[in-house]
């Protein structure tokens, strides 16, 4: 009974999802913004209910411009309007003018120096951030108070999200960086993979944007990883990359630019295989209820209806790979990043057998 | 028609990618010295009493079972002393029972051997004696018998004999 609950429930939400389509095709000359769902808006979109405009912050001629929302900012500001508004007249609405285009512009049709504005994929971002401080720190009060820290660990909500926990310390960050150095990457891995995976979830949820799907998003992740590649290497991690050790020199000289590459191309892997997987998810549920409309421009409504079903069973079934796949793609995002991280600092000195003893230690205390 | 279909898509955003990377660095912050950093050391610190009092219960039971096993060959020790001593008891015993039997029955047979010898010179002082009576009473007897007929010298001769034969 609950299952059949759950299941009319996810199959209303998936209809809500198709009404909301078939309203936005007559006004867009029957085409629906595939792209346009997963791209990044200056607005939250709860259609059919609201749009919640945000926040626009722009640098310009060495000042910074505040407004409340791209709304105000048109009716208030002389300086900036509507990309759209520079030919078409303006669209009213009770008596104040409403953004088309949404991207600002100077009057002279010229881009202003820097767009500060917070986007639906920022506030989904920080959305994620905040769950995950309000998850673990109270988490992390209860291990002050002694609950976990002298006892077993108590209750679902600890239980759980400790399991996770450990999992990365003791799977990713130990089993790839070493018992010497994981636990000053640990922090850094376990944010990474919280972040990651509530951003890919916040994508699951009804009028839900999934941060993740966005290329600058993933930048960051994997420039952070880079980064922290980068400034914690060791000296043989360097050697290996512009004079490999122990081949002959003409292959050093021609490893050099494959292992310089290579330090780009993780990050850049990284990036672009968190991104592609979290868009496609997305473009490829759109694209399948999309196929409704499809039929009904090709065989007529009777048509469309007749197969809906199909697609909205398939999408549901879509829709649950992507639940997995955003688990999936934390991890591997996570692992990776470990992966990157563990193949810089490694120490080489330290032979196999005690790396092999060494796993079995416990781990380090942080001062605090 | 969007001549590049999936722009929008690949745009890496400034604004975006600044707030973004400053929230993640101020997140990462937070996090790592409010929640990561005491959950890890809490987790830390319980395995390493876990791992601790595991060894400790290790050392306890080997330090149990030497004990016992002390105890055990303390044990063993004791009841064969014991069972020495007790045997060597025994024979003590045994060897004191012996010796007073021995005593007892040598006290017994001189005591026995003493009275057979009184005995025997009693008997011998009291057949003297009665040598002596009988032959007073046997002259006595005799002279009254004959009183006159035969003088003393010749009786006595008489008696004599007679008392020699006797014996």
């Amino acid at each position: 009974m609950k299952q059949f609950l759950r299941f009319l429930l996810l199959t209303l939400v998936f209809t809500a999802s198709v009404a909301v389509v078939s309203n936005a095709g007559p006004s867009s000359e029957n085409r629906i913004d595939l792209i346009g769902k997963v791209v990044d808006h200056y607005y939250l979109d709860f259609k059919p209910l609201a749009t919640v405009e945000l926040p626009r912050l722009i640098y310009d001629n060495g000042q910074f411009h505040f407004y409340r929302s791209t709304t105000s900012l048109l009716n208030k500001s002389d300086l900036f309007t509507d990309a759209a508004y520079l030919v078409d007249e303006p669209e009213r609405k009770d008596g104040l003018i409403k953004p088309a285009s949404y991207r600002v512009v100077r009057l002279d049709g010229t881009s202003p120096q820097f767009d500060f504005s917070i986007t639906s994929h920022l506030v989904y971002f920080w959305f994620a951030a905040l769950l995950t401080m309000l998850i673990f720190i109270p988490l992390s009060s209860r291990y002050r108070k002694g609950v976990g820290r002298s006892t077993e660990p108590r209750g679902a909500f600890q239980n759980i999200f400790e399991t996770l926990v450990v999992f990365i310390r003791d799977e990713i960050a130990l089993q790839t960086i070493g018992s010497r150095k994981y636990m000053m990457f640990t922090p850094y891995l376990l944010t990474v993979f919280f972040f990651i995976l509530f951003m890919n979830f916040f994508g699951l949820m009804p009028w839900g944007v999934s941060s993740t799907a966005d290329i600058t998003v993933t930048a960051v992740l994997a420039i952070m990883t880079f980064s922290i590649t980068q400034l914690f290497a060791t000296k043989e991690h360097w050697k290996h990359v512009f004079w490999f050790p122990g081949v002959p020199v003409p292959i050093k000289i021609i490893l050099l630019p494959v292992e310089f590459i290579g330090l780009f191309t993780k990050p850049f892997a990284l990036c672009i295989r968190l991104f592609a997987n979290m868009a496609s998810g997305k473009i490829l549920i759109m694209a399948i209820l999309g196929i409704i409309f499809i039929f009904s421009d090709l065989f007529g409504p009777g048509v469309a209806y007749g197969t809906s079903w199909v697609w909205v069973l398939l999408t549901l079934f879509i829709y649950l790979i992507k639940a997995l796949v955003s688990f999936i793609q934390a991890y591997v995002f996570t692992i990776l990043s470990a992966l990157f991280i563990g193949l810089a600092v490694e120490d080489h000195s330290e032979d196999d057998h005690s790396e092999e003893h060494a796993r079995y230690s416990l781990p380090t205390q942080y001062e605090q | 028609m969007n001549p590049v279909f999936a722009q929008g898509l690949l745009d890496v955003d400034f604004g975006l990618f600044f707030w973004v990377l400053i929230t993640f660095l101020l997140f990462l912050f937070l996090l790592t010295k409010f929640a990561w950093k005491p959950i890890l050391n809490a987790l830390g610190e319980r395995e390493k009493a876990i791992k601790e009092s595991l060894e400790a219960a290790q050392q306890a039971k080997e330090e149990a079972m030497r004990i016992s096993q002390e105890n055990e060959k303390a044990l063993k020790q004791v009841e064969s002393i014991s069972l020495k001593l007790r045997k060597e008891a025994i024979e003590e015993a045994e060897a004191l029972r012996a010796d007073r039997t021995e005593k007892a029955k040598a006290e017994a047979e001189k005591l026995l051997e003493q009275a057979r010898s009184t005995i025997d010179q009693e008997k011998k002082k009291a057949l003297l004696e009665l040598r002596e009576e009988v032959a007073k009473l046997a002259i006595e007897a005799a002279s009254l018998i004959l009183e006159e007929e035969i003088d003393e010298k010749k009786n006595r001769k008489i008696v004599d004999r007679y008392i020699k034969e006797l014996s």
